[in-house]
């Protein structure tokens, strides 16, 4: 399993082994549910045990933003926030030739779709800075340009991050993206 | 600055040694494959996070080893520091600097400084673009360890637009197939594009950057060296031509030369223009070196260039880098030799490895540290 390791494997193997009959019962019957229900959203393509999900369905949200991600952890990441209340749209990966993933492996027609046909007054990309992030991330903009306004989050220096210890990358990029003084 | 002490696990054919060097100049002195140029390895490797020896990590760690170390005390003007890489020979290597690990390997680079000098270095001259290219951007990563970065995300880009490239070749005799089956995605194209003249131009403007600085500095040691009026040029010859050294016009002219090359990267399904087909050209007399003379010339030349390597680092970072004299000094006639060892003299830390002493001056002798290499155990 990604991210343990044959030692952490064997001490939740072992933590398994010491529980009582019922926990791991519902342990098991736990895992499977979330195989047999979970799939994707229809609409953003987000995990979701419903075939829309709960974000999608809530009316509470800002139906005319769209923030694009990559992964559905980065929508669960981005909802630790508390500060976004718009709705989302997952790709389910980046462009990247060498690892045969093209705009027709992502989510990206049924996004341009959705700005095409609904009411979108701005759609935010979030996607990683790195070499493949930056070309999924100019590439949906370009097609969504013609429809509503595409906007990017802003890349710089941590919250509570010393300008003094930032590296020169992150700080190139924290120059480039300055903005004005409200 | 001054390397205290290195200590190697599991690396390559050493168990475990621990050395320290106690004269500005250390001789290691054996047999040939004991494990001599292993150590300058291990040296390279702390400076540039690269081996010239090695593609793999798995190659650097001991035979049936899961892994290996080399650790090392420096000493800089600011103080000392503690070095350490462990490789894997199954996963990533892992860098710390005074004991913590590090997140980002680009913060290793540049703490210690040295130039390389071995026998293979004479490929410089006579070898293929290739070796030239490495030549500078290991020195690049030296002296700007930002540039590490950028090589690897322009790397990164030309692998990318390669493989779109691939994809988007049609064979002649199923072109019609293939058409069907991967239409050419032009929008996706223009934005590798655009990446590639954006992440290229600086490349190259750091290359030329760098050649700039370093040809007078040759050219000064050229003449030094040789006694004679011959003229060492060192020039930057990049693909992509840099007019002037304004970024948005070097990206402009790198997306008009892509476009020129359009046809022939379909056909070939691969990207024709960029850094990765620089040059760097040496001229004596305004006559290309490589079909310029004897291998006494080629050889002057190449520690000429050494010899500016070693000034510019310490021009720029403040502090004298280490010299690493890989076989190399017995191969160079005596006033070659003395050349060299008159510009080092104490300022630069020197070590070298070498098959026997008998081609040494004795004065030098008396002043260095002689260690004695053999089957991967070092002895005084």
């Amino acid at each position: 399993m990604p991210g343990v390791g044959p030692k952490t494997a064997q001490r939740l193997a072992l933590h398994i082994l010491k529980r009582p009959e019922a926990d791991v019962q519902a342990l098991a019957q736990a895992l499977l549910e979330a195989k047999q229900q979970v799939g994707f959203c229809s609409i953003c393509f987000h995990l979701s045990a419903e075939p829309v999900c709960e974000i999608c369905r809530a009316s509470n949200r800002d139906p005319h933003t769209i923030c694009v991600v990559a992964d559905s952890r980065d929508v669960i990441a981005l909802e630790r926030t508390r500060e976004y209340e718009g709705k989302y749209h997952v790709l389910g990966g980046l462009i990247s030739p060498m690892d045969g993933m093209g705009p027709d492996q992502l989510n990206i027609t049924q996004l341009v779709r959705r700005v095409n046909k609904q009411d979108i007054k701005e759609v935010i990309m979030a996607i990683s800075p790195s070499v493949e992030g930056e070309t999924t991330t100019l590439y949906v903009g370009q097609l969504l340009k013609p429809f509503t306004k595409v906007t990017r989050i802003a890349f710089g220096l941590p919250m509570g991050g010393d300008l003094e210890y930032a590296d020169e990358v992150t700080l190139a990029r924290a120059m480039e993206g300055r903005r004005e003084l409200e | 600055m001054y390397l205290k002490t290195l200590h190697l696990r599991h690396f390559r054919n050493y168990r475990e040694q621990q050395v320290e060097f106690l004269a500005p100049k250390t001789i290691l002195v054996g047999e040939n494959a004991q494990g001599k140029s292993n150590l300058l390895e291990a040296v390279e490797l702390l400076a540039t996070l690269r081996s010239h020896r090695a593609l793999r990590d798995r190659e650097l760690v001991l035979d049936n080893a899961q892994a290996g170390q080399i650790a090392a005390q420096l000493e800089r003007d600011s103080g000392t520091v503690d070095l350490a890489i462990t490789l894997r020979s199954n996963s990533r290597r892992t860098v710390s600097l005074n004991g913590e690990t590090l997140k980002r390997q680009l913060d290793f680079l540049g703490i210690m400084n040295a130039v390389q000098f071995s026998s293979l270095d004479l490929d410089l001259v006579r070898g293929s673009p290739s070796e030239r290219r490495n030549w500078l951007d290991t020195l690049l990563t030296q002296l700007e360890p930002v540039y590490a970065y950028i090589l690897q995300q322009y790397n990164t880009v030309l692998r990318q637009r390669n493989a779109l490239l691939k994809q988007q070749r049609s064979p002649h005799e199923t072109w019609r197939v293939a058409e069907a089956a991967h239409p050419p995605d032009s929008t996706q194209l223009a934005i590798w594009d655009a990446q590639l003249a954006a992440i290229g131009c600086r490349v190259i403007r750091r290359r030329a950057r760098v050649i700039e600085r370093l040809a007078p500095l040759a050219q000064h040691w050229h003449q030094a060296i040789s006694g004679s009026r011959e003229l060492l040029e060192v020039r930057y010859a990049p693909n992509v031509q840099l007019g002037e050294d304004d970024p948005l016009l070097v990206q402009q002219a790198f997306l008009e030369k892509l476009q020129m090359r359009a046809i022939a990267e379909q056909h070939q399904g691969t990207t024709l223009v960029g850094p990765h087909r620089d040059e760097v050209e040496f001229t004596i007399n305004q006559t290309p070196a490589r079909q310029y003379g004897s291998q006494g010339q080629q050889r002057t030349l190449v520690l000429a260039l050494k010899l500016a390597e070693l000034k510019l680092i310490e021009a720029i970072v403040g502090e004298p880098p280490l010299l690493l004299l890989d076989d190399v000094l017995a191969e160079l006639d005596l006033n070659r030799q003395n050349k060299l060892l008159d510009t080092i003299q104490d300022r630069f830390q020197t070590l070298i490895t070498t098959t026997h002493l008998g081609s040494f001056d004795a004065q030098w002798l008396k002043s260095s540290q002689i260690l004695t290499v053999e089957a991967g155990q070092i002895s005084m």
